[in-house]
């Protein structure tokens, strides 16, 4: 006889959380039992479209009514830590869309009470599962690309139109956390840091505007010395076009992804003539991204998670983690040295 | 009547606020925080009200004194999101604000995309069904706001007792929006237009301005619903073709028949696209069907219910859209107003 399904519920029925719903829904050992909004025609357009068996606009009598195994809070920042703290008040275990909270003490506070309850907090890393990271990642693993020296994870995203973060009508919630808008994205940059080098030990970090606009900071750059290699972050808005490029350098290999795509390519030591490793180099990587452009393309028309493959991967493995009781695949630990580093990222004054 | 306009400086609001004045109402219009207005032509008459639907935590103000609500604002670009947070949420908290209110008359601008376009066929009028779960999501963001906006429009109303009137507009063109996503699929100076002979749902954003001050004035309107369309629709052709003339482009036109079109985009979607909704829309059949069906279309409701007709002819819609700037449109009757 098969285990019963998991209840899943859902806070905050926006952007991100449509990246949620799909990947629940086609989940097996998953029943979506609630979604929550403030708005009750968000709540049940998203109940309605992915079949959620009910919806409420109030997360207490949602978690009260429902008791759900699992709750995922994708509402903006602001609003996480009392919204995970009353999930795992009530038992769940929580996933959280990043940056988990606003401050080092709220995510302190939230990892010492999933640790007094057992409850998991897992923050969505979604990058650190995407196929270019994982691939990466066996290389490392199969000894193949020696030991990782650096890594450097650049973030090119045009953040500076009206609508979204620079909308000049209604203020984007990020904006009041330190680093404004830029701060919704250093945990996916910390999070590949500390993936490849390790927890840090010291980071410095610059951050600057280049353009007049309602965004505190629009460029970010920091050096990370970390237990076990060094790291360079950094986010752009000007540098276009959009891309999400992480070069990992080992003592064997280097190598190169656009996590934005599927992009990755790898130049290695070779043995046989030294003039003709570029140009053994040079085919092998234009090879790769050939093939990586065209199963772009041929993904985007055959549908699917698209550039949120990693979010599935991610909430797959949690989901059998969970169902399993094994270690689910972000660690309280691990959520804990990640938000350390964003907190050593962070400006300590406003621009 | 004082009226409030949200939207009002939008492609149509702009327009809404002439027509309302010409007929004598009062107009507050309702901008977002960060709007321009200048160049709107408005007189002083007009009162601005400032506040975003999404966010503004106080909207009750704006309902002060007003008698009837013309609702047009809808977010048009931007992802899914955006658009339903635009649209629908913004209606929620704006409807909210009206039931603290004694205003109880309510015009809402909803749209053709709201019609189940795969189950019309022959003539599409108010009586037409409307798209709903679960084909709903395979349509466009916009389709998908829109229909929420007037689902939750018509509970508040039914909740609360308004007199609700629903406007549907076909393709609002003008000056600066004469182009229409049912022209067909551009490719650099080459149009293919699928479906050539096909009529499509016009109407010129002076005319449809006017049938919404219509409908706010005459107590007839209530608790309809009604299309807004000029006549029978001018054919995809020979509108493109003036298009391209009135705006001095030289372009290739190559026509495909709409069923063939249709067939195959039918087929690609089913086998090779595995229903994939993340498609350009002109690969998703349901939303192909809702920008260049062939149908007939009427103001048929509009004409016999309140005496409705288009002010402008085509002609004059082509010579507004695309001649040098006018005044708007000429007033009725002795309703005039004067700059002051």
């Amino acid at each position: 006889m098969s285990a019963a399904p998991l209840k899943a519920a859902l806070i905050g029925a926006g952007q991100i959380a449509r990246q949620h719903l799909s990947c629940l829904r086609q989940l097996p050992g998953v029943e979506l039992a609630a979604v929550c909004d403030l708005s009750p025609a968000v709540a049940e357009c998203a109940a309605e479209r992915y079949g959620v068996r009910s919806w409420f606009t109030d997360h207490a009598a949602m978690l009260r009514e429902v008791r759900p195994d699992v709750v995922h809070v994708t509402t903006p920042p602001t609003s996480h830590y009392r919204l995970a703290l009353d999930a795992l008040q009530q038992g769940a275990h929580v996933v959280v869309e990043k940056p988990a909270t606003t401050t080092l003490d709220e995510i302190e506070g939230l990892a010492r009470r999933a640790g007094d309850a057992g409850r998991a907090l897992i923050e969505d890393y979604n990058y650190l599962f995407n196929r270019a990271t994982r691939e990466i990642l066996r290389r490392i693993e199969t000894g193949e690309f020696g030991a990782v020296v650096h890594v450097d994870v650049l973030i090119c995203l045009s953040i500076l139109g009206p609508e979204g973060f620079a909308d000049p009508n209604s203020p984007h919630p990020c904006l009041s956390m330190a680093g404004g808008a830029i701060a919704d994205f250093l945990p996916h940059l910390a999070s590949l840091a500390h993936l490849f080098v390790g927890p840090h030990r010291r980071a410095n970090s610059i951050w600057t505007k280049r353009a007049a606009s309602i965004l505190p900071y629009d460029e970010f750059r920091a050096m990370v010395d970390a237990e076990r290699g060094t790291a360079t972050l950094g986010f752009s808005a000007h540098a276009q076009p959009d891309a999400f490029w992480l070069r990992v350098f080992g003592e064997r290999m280097q190598a190169t992804a656009n996590l934005f795509e599927s992009r990755v390519t790898f130049n290695r030591l070779r043995t046989g003539p030294k003039p003709l490793q570029p140009l053994l180099n040079g085919l092998e990587e234009s090879r790769a991204i050939r093939s990586a452009a065209i199963g772009t393309l041929w993904r985007k028309f055959r549908g699917g998670p698209g550039a949120y493959e990693g979010l599935f991967e991610l909430i797959g493995r949690s989901y059998r983690a969970l169902a399993e009781g094994s270690a689910p695949p972000v660690s309280v630990h691990q959520v804990l040295e990640v938000n350390r580093l964003v907190d050593d990222l962070k400006p300590r004054e406003r621009a | 009547m004082n009226v409030l306009v949200t939207g009002a400086n939008g492609f149509l609001g702009r327009h809404v606020v002439s027509a309302l004045l010409a007929r004598g109402h009062r107009v507050r219009a309702l901008v977002r925080p960060a709007a321009r207005l200048d160049g709107l032509g408005w007189t002083a008459s007009v009162e601005i009200f400032r506040a975003d639907l999404r966010s503004t935590r106080e909207l009750a103000p704006a309902f002060e004194g007003i008698d009837a609500l013309v609702h047009l604002a809808a977010v048009v670009s931007g992802g899914e999101d955006a658009q339903f947070a635009g649209t629908v949420t913004g209606t929620e908290r704006l409807l909210t604000a009206m039931a603290t209110s004694p205003c109880r008359r309510l015009v809402l601008a909803s749209s053709f995309s709201v019609y189940d376009w795969s189950r019309i066929h022959g003539t599409l009028d108010e009586s037409s069904p409307t798209e709903a779960a679960p084909d709903l999501y395979e349509r466009d963001a916009y389709s998908i706001a829109k229909s929420w906006q007037e689902r939750v429009t018509r509970r508040f109303a039914e909740k609360h007792g308004w007199d609700l009137t629903v406007l549907r507009p076909g393709y609002i063109w003008g000056r600066d929006h004469a182009f229409v996503a049912a022209l067909g699929q551009q490719i650099g100076k080459t149009y293919l237009v699928m479906g050539p002979l096909v009529r499509l749902p016009f109407t010129h954003v002076e005319n449809c301005a006017d049938l919404f001050a219509v409908a706010v004035g005459d107590p007839r309107a209530s608790g309809q619903t009604f299309n807004v369309v000029d006549g029978d629709g001018e054919r995809v052709w020979s509108y493109l073709g003036s298009y391209l003339r009135s705006t001095g482009q030289r372009a290739l036109r190559i026509p495909i028949p709409w069923h063939l079109a249709f067939a195959l985009i039918r087929l690609a979607y089913a086998t090779i696209f595995r229903r994939n909704p993340k498609l350009p829309h002109i690969l998703v059949p349901c939303r192909f069907e809702s920008r260049l069906k062939p149908l007939r279309y009427t103001n048929r409701r509009a004409r016999e219910l309140l005496g409705w007709r288009p002010p402008l002819d085509f002609e004059a819609c082509l010579a507004r859209s695309y001649g040098a700037p006018r005044a708007p449109l000429p007033l009725p009757g002795s309703l005039r107003v004067t700059d002051p």
